[in-house]
């Protein structure tokens, strides 16, 4: 249940400023970072600049939505919206400078794919990068494997992500037998739909609960029909009596929206521009202390040194 | 790591060794569990993953054990309980007399508080036996290993595997290949818990799944349209056909036991999964409010983990005095001291 989820105590946040500080904390300690080591190139100019790390961040996170979308075996959509989830919660508190976002978001994937029950081998799903070679294919899971404790850390062990997906449906259901003014409930579900899709690569699912998406998407996808719902939510839903809930509920509606309207991928020149320097800074920064990093201590057990580096593959393979 | 002196080794788990411990910080006695990343190509087992996944999502209850921490360590990482003494299967095992009716209702009592508190959590624990009820040292049993625990939210048409549950345990419709069910699966299992808690032996010791179901099957009757309409529809109905066979009364299957117990009894074991009786409703069945009342904690026996066999343990050593004896048997004569009372 969602009201006594981690979900809830933990990543819903009370507004968009509060998760603009939580980025920009986690841009500046890598800043520190970077020129704490001392080395020459570490100047501002290298580095990316918020506005940039959010540009390359939507490009990736538009990437993990494709890569998701194109995976075979058909990938259920509350575990995409899980590992999206992921993503958008291990980079609050994480720069992309220090993880390259390539990888990470392969391994959200993956983790969303295990943690759903959605059960692929990581062969099956590193089969999903239909670009790599087999040798190539192996090295990814290889990354992913390292990864995939630093990202439950990262995640402070909250692995349930509450989607929107089933909410949805609950109130279809709920539309289909005590709202018989509305005449055909299912003919909402697509702009509905496409709504929950442009939602997940916005912050909405750090704002707000679930439940309060999906009747947003339902509203919304109703008011471009040309149909009117308010009497579904002062009759059905209770709130006529309480005016307070009913106008803090438009408020989150209006919010959402703003949210969405605001998305946009960045340009393609940008991106390229962008994706140069956080090359750059990877292969200056990251190269030292990785094992430390990808969270697991100095042990004797430790298999095998992690034989390369991201950089030998480049993620214009993924696709 | 560093922040726990490992005292000994418990036991091997599902997915990893199990140490015992103490927190230096606090002094604190708990158990580690430390999963190791066996086979590397996967990454982290999703038997720890389940695990992390349904312990996280829940609160504090007094039923279920506590996840208190974890960390990685080494190849893999560690996973931080209270430590525990023992569980319910030595209990059964080992206790010299059977359990009285009052410690057996004691323990029912804390296990249904347990599966009620994870079902009302969406939580199917999927493999509850006595040796994953775990026994406290004040006597408290706490349900653990959430190793195939599964949340029933979020799933929608999802399949289910059939393949949990260890066989003793595993409800019928499992046995017939089952992959949609619900929460009965535990209720089914809490009723053979029962009845080996009432016999002090497990009410269904199938050697395999095929005699598993034969041994559910002599004791139920062969299951009918009328007993079990949802039968037809299992994957492996029609696999499968056993001679026609009556139901046998549970009061002969668990001999001198209470009439409320025997009824509620008959409220778990029941082939369709909806009939049978939710832990809540369990917890208000007249079994638990009639004498003798349910044992308190403090009056339920704690084995040892790998300690002294019990038997020894638990032997008394010679009463000095007891009030049952004759008096001059205890008390000594006041003539034998009077000699040395009068060098003083």
């Amino acid at each position: 249940m969602f009201h006594n989820s981690s979900q809830k105590k933990f990543w819903i946040y009370k507004n968009e400023d509060e998760l603009e500080q939580l980025r920009c904390a986690a841009n500046e300690k890598f800043r520190r970072k970077a020129l704490e080591s001392g080395k020459p190139a570490a100047g501002d100019a290298m580095l990316l600049e918020r506005r940039e790390e959010d540009a390359l961040f939507r490009h990736y996170e538009r990437r993990l939505l494709d890569f998701c979308c194109a995976f075979k075996p058909v990938m259920p959509k509350s575990v995409v919206g899980t590992a999206i989830m992921y993503f958008r919660r291990f980079y609050l508190n994480n720069s992309i400078m220090e993880y390259h976002p390539r990888i990470i978001m392969l391994t959200c994937a993956y983790l969303s794919c295990k943690v759903d029950e959605f059960n692929v081998s990581s062969t099956q799903f590193v089969a999903n990068l239909l670009q790599e070679t087999p040798a190539g294919q192996e090295r990814v899971a290889e990354q992913i494997l390292e990864y995939e404790l630093l990202l439950i850390q990262q995640l402070n062990f909250h692995l349930v992500v509450h989607n929107p997906y089933r909410p949805m449906e609950g109130l279809l259901i709920d539309l289909k037998t005590r709202y018989p003014i509305l005449e055909n409930p299912e003919s909402l579900r697509k702009s509905a739909d496409d709504f929950l899709t442009q939602a997940a690569m916005t912050d909405a699912g750090l704002l707000f609960s679930p439940s309060q998406i999906a009747l947003t998407a339902i509203l919304n996808s109703a008011s471009r029909a040309g149909l009117n719902m308010e009497s579904y939510l002062t009759e059905f839903l209770g709130l006529k009596e309480d005016k307070e809930t009913l106008s803090k509920m438009y408020d989150s509606m209006r919010r959402m929206k703003t949210l969405l309207k605001k998305y946009e991928l960045p340009k393609q020149e940008e991106v390229n521009f962008y994706k140069q320097k956080l090359e750059r800074i990877h292969a200056e920064f990251s190269a030292s202390s990785n094992k430390r990093k990808r969270g697991y201590e100095e042990d004797d057990h430790m298999a095998k040194e992690p034989r390369l580096t991201e950089e030998d593959w480049t993620d214009e393979d993924l696709l | 790591m560093e922040q726990y002196s490992i005292l000994g080794r418990i036991g091997e788990g599902a997915h990893g060794i199990v140490f015992k411990a103490k927190h230096i910080e606090t002094g604190e006695t708990v158990a580690l569990k430390k999963v190791a990343l066996r086979k590397l190509e996967e990454g982290i087992p999703n038997q720890a993953l389940r695990e992390i996944k349904a312990l996280q999502e829940i609160q504090d209850n007094q039923h279920v054990v506590k996840l208190k921490d974890f960390f990685p360590h080494g190849t893999g990482f560690v996973l931080v309980f209270d430590f525990m003494l023992s569980d319910l299967s030595e209990v059964i095992r080992n206790y010299q007399r059977p359990l009285s009716p009052a410690q057996v209702k004691g323990y029912m009592m804390m296990l249904l508080q347990g599966v009620a508190f994870l079902h009302h959590n969406n939580i199917m624990h999927r493999d509850l036996k006595p040796a994953n009820l775990l026994i406290s040292s004040s006597g408290h049993l706490k349900v653990a290993d959430f190793g195939l625990a599964r949340l029933f939210i979020n799933q929608g048409e999802r399949l289910y595997s059939h393949q949990v549950a260890t066989r003793w345990y595993r409800a019928p419709e499992l046995l017939y290949g089952a992959r949609k069910y619900d929460e009965g699966v535990d209720l089914w299992a809490v009723g053979c818990i029962f009845g080996e808690l009432l016999n002090s032996s497990p009410l269904f010791p199938g050697e395999n799944d095929i005699e598993q179901l034969c041994c559910v099957l002599r004791v139920l009757g062969t299951p009918t349209r009328n007993t079990w309409p949802e039968m037809v529809d299992l994957p492996d109905y029609n696999k499968i056909t056993f001679k026609e066979n009556p139901a046998i009364p549970l009061e002969e299957i668990v001999p001198d036991t209470s009439p409320q117990a025997i009824d509620l009894l008959y409220h778990f074991l029941v082939y369709p999964s909806r009939q049978r009786c939710s832990a809540t409703q369990a917890l208000i069945h007249p079994y638990f409010f009639s004498t003798p009342l349910p044992a308190h904690h403090s009056e339920l026996p704690i084995p040892q983990r790998g300690g002294f066999p019990p038997r020894q343990r638990l032997q008394a050593p010679p009463p000095d005095f007891s009030v049952d004896l004759p008096k001059e048997n205890s008390v000594v004569n006041p003539a034998l001291l009077r000699p040395h009372a009068s060098c003083l």
